[in-house]
């Protein structure tokens, strides 16, 4: 009788599953989202293990499983997916250190910069003046300095 | 590391309120260490991603490095921050 290669079948959905974890974070709103690259890498891994025991059941149990050749498809598949998952993980992470940067308990350094109509502001002044958006017109709390790279 | 008017247009487009700063010569990001040399389009340099709450002393109180381009804080941790400060 003709059985499913249920090792195939659950490696292809885990490799899925990985895909989506290595893009997730570009997306989703979440905090802790540290361990999704992680969790990417951990179930690429996983995806060719998977395949790779779904192919061997295929070639040695041909009668039941009948073709090899979504065994190794699927093995193609996953191994190419793990190899752009470890470059991605790489790639992402060749950034330098922030080891020099402003740490909690110092004072973070002061700047003027340009905003998007062209007037100077400066950080003192941030700190100092009511938001443009405040209500109340009090003094703010803290300010928020996002240093970003892409619009994610 | 955009001009103030590709700033603008994005502020614009996103619906941004918040204030939104120009560092094209990328003085403030070398200021601030967080210069990533030929990190950028083309080899261009470019800030890697920070974030810093300094409260009206001046002083900074919460920091966030992140060691994979792909994972930012997100708001609900950077709101989480600013309301420990009184």
């Amino acid at each position: 009788m003709r059985q499913r290669n249920w090792f195939l079948w659950t490696g292809a959905l885990v490799l899925v599953l990985a895909f989506v974890l290595g893009v997730l974070p570009f997306v989703a709103q979440f905090p802790g989202q540290g361990a999704l690259p992680w969790l990417d890498l951990l179930l690429s891994i996983l995806a060719v293990v998977l395949v790779i025991l779904g192919l061997r059941v295929a070639i040695r149990k041909p009668h039941r499983y009948r073709g090899k050749a979504m065994g190794w498809v699927f093995t193609a598949v996953s191994s190419l997916l793990l190899v752009f998952s470890c470059l991605a993980f790489y790639g992402a992470r060749q950034i330098p250190r922030a080891n020099a940067a402003p740490r909690v308990g110092q004072k973070a350094p002061d700047f003027e910069l340009k905003d998007t109509s062209g007037r100077n502001i400066s950080l003192a002044q941030l700190l100092a003046e009511p938001p443009t958006e405040s209500q109340t017109g009090s003094r703010p709390k803290a300010v928020l300095l996002v240093f970003y790279r892409g619009y994610w | 590391m955009d001009a103030p008017e590709v700033s603008r247009h994005l502020a614009q487009k996103a619906g941004y309120s918040f204030t939104l700063l120009s560092d094209p010569d990328a003085s403030v990001i070398r200021r601030y260490q967080l210069l990533h040399t030929r990190g950028g389009p083309e080899g261009s340099d470019i800030s890697r991603p920070a974030e810093f709450l300094v409260d009206s002393s001046g002083t900074v109180r919460w920091t966030n490095f992140t060691e994979d381009i792909r994972v930012r804080a997100r708001a609900a941790e950077m709101l989480a921050a600013a309301a420990s400060i009184n």
